[in-house]
């Protein structure tokens, strides 16, 4: 027994080292995702015309993040994902949410799975250690509507009339692919409940800028270069 | 941000990835429920097999050997339960289910390390476990996690208490509260050093500890009553299990300070 009892001592203080050094990443990339995180909530007090500096001064702080996707890579033991995944996945979510909003701004598409790959520097071969999962990329995508809801309410304070349209369109595509999922009763399943109070919300703005004739036609392609040079 | 490709512009294309994400949580949905029951059923055996023992042993099965052949055909369907568990939890899929895999496993090491007390008065290793689950070739079903083995064999410790409180009234029951109580001590002892490391070892521990002072008051009783006759202990034996003819103790009554069921020594 005591020859065993070393070593189950052993193998659990090494987890315990693990799991420190995890935390101690997870708190640098926390670090990021805060900051980026502050500066886009300026997108709701911010002139169209200003949007693209706004936007250009996350990017550099998005790519750092990949130092920490290739640091836990690293420390991380091969097959253990599963065992570690809830000490980073609210971080990861935050980050994948901020490439997903400044993406949605920029070119108003929706992120796919191998743009956040390639945004965090996730790579494929470390997908026993280190990997996007479902769960995250949807828990990120509803934060994302979230915001873009009170987006739809702030763009319209600052008189511009066109921004709800078109998150209106947007929002209603990403809520169908949301209505195709079977969820279970869990998290996702709470929030993705949530995502109806943000619908109803810009569709109310919607309807408010339609019934005052306040918007004005714009086709959805001209819309990034529209960014710099309307109203 | 785009240089590698662009993000997804029409429904359609949202849509079709949305496809993609519904088929990869269905899958995860159904294996795990498909784990869920596989766990839920070793528990329903393992509970069985430990409940027998306890008859078997009440019983007077005394012969590590006998017990060992009672629990063996028991013990084999279990694992049997776990064998089926393996294509699902291969690679980094274990670690996914683990938290649907557990309850299960532990409740079988609880089992398991309780006929192994029985049969050898020892403790089953942690590396014993892992053989057993694993095929003929000696590749394990999954690899079991350490904090399982531990939350298993913290469990024992109830179990035993419920032996020795039991075995009490039998020839020989004595010796053998004595030693499951040494025995129950040492356990407490080693997880206490390693409770840091996890917090439902430490909560287990406190019910181990519990246990512990069970058996320790119940062998202060026994061993009171014998000063007092000053009497060897076989003739003893007599005494007692000739006074007990019609009353039964109560398994559960091994409070703290109620030392009032010893009354018929």
């Amino acid at each position: 027994m005591n020859s065993q009892l070393d070593y189950i001592n052993d193998l659990l203080e090494k987890d315990s080292e693990l799991r420190d050094k995890i935390r101690d990443e997870v708190h640098d990339l926390d670090k990021k995702t805060r900051m980026m995180a502050g500066i886009l909530n300026k997108l709701h007090s911010t002139p169209q015309d200003q949007i693209a500096p706004l936007l250009d001064s996350v990017r550099p702080i998005i790519q750092s993040c990949r130092k920490n996707s290739s640091a836990l890579a690293e420390i991380i033991p091969p097959n253990q994902l599963w065992k570690w995944k809830d000490m980073w996945s609210i971080s990861l979510r935050n980050a994948i949410y901020s490439a997903a909003l400044v993406e949605y701004v920029t070119t108003r598409s929706l992120i796919s799975l191998e743009q956040v790959n390639a945004t965090l520097g996730i790579d494929d071969a470390w997908k026993d250690r280190f990997a996007l999962t479902a769960e995250d990329y949807l828990h990120a995508l509803i934060t994302l509507v979230n915001e873009l809801s009170r987006l739809a309410v702030n763009s319209v304070t600052m008189g511009n009339f066109d921004e709800p349209l078109k998150i209106s369109i947007f929002v209603k595509d990403v809520f169908s692919g949301f209505s195709m999922l079977n969820l279970k009763n869990d998290t996702l399943r709470r929030r993705y409940d949530s995502l109806k109070y943000d619908l109803k919300k810009i569709e109310e703005v919607v309807y408010d800028v339609s019934l005052r004739k306040l918007s004005g036609t714009k086709a959805p392609e001209e819309v990034s270069d529209a960014t710099k040079s309307s109203q | 941000m785009s240089e590698i490709r662009n993000g997804l512009r029409s429904k359609q294309e949202i849509l079709s990835l949305f496809d993609v994400l519904r088929s990869q949580l269905d899958n995860f949905q159904d294996t795990r429920e498909k784990l869920i029951k596989a766990s839920r059923d070793a528990t329903n055996l393992s509970k069985k097999l430990i409940f027998h023992l306890h008859h078997v042993m009440t019983e007077g099965t005394e012969n590590g050997q006998e017990v060992a052949q009672i629990a063996r055909p028991k013990l084999i369907q279990i694992e049997q339960l776990f064998a089926t568990m393996k294509p699902d939890l291969e690679g980094d899929q274990f670690w996914r289910y683990q938290r649907v895999v557990s309850p299960g496993l532990q409740e079988y090491i609880e089992a398991l390390s309780f006929t192994h007390y029985l049969t050898y008065n020892s403790l089953i290793t942690w590396k014993e476990v892992q053989d057993r689950l694993s095929d003929e070739s000696g590749s394990p079903y999954f690899p079991l996690p350490v904090e399982d083995y531990l939350l298993g064999v913290s469990d024992l410790t109830g179990e035993l208490m419920r032996y020795a409180i039991t075995a009490i009234p039998r020839k020989g029951g004595r010796a053998t509260a004595n030693a499951v109580c040494t025995f129950v001590r040492q356990c407490k002892t080693d997880f206490e050093t390693l409770t840091p490391h996890s917090r439902e070892l430490a909560k287990k521990q406190r019910v181990t500890v519990e246990s512990l002072h069970k058996i320790e008051d119940v062998a202060y009783a026994v061993a009171i009553r014998c000063y007092e006759y000053d009497l060897p202990h076989d003739i003893l034996d007599d005494i007692v299990s000739r006074t007990l003819g019609t009353s039964q103790p109560g398994e559960s009554r091994g409070r703290r300070g109620d030392h009032a069921e010893f009354g018929y020594y």
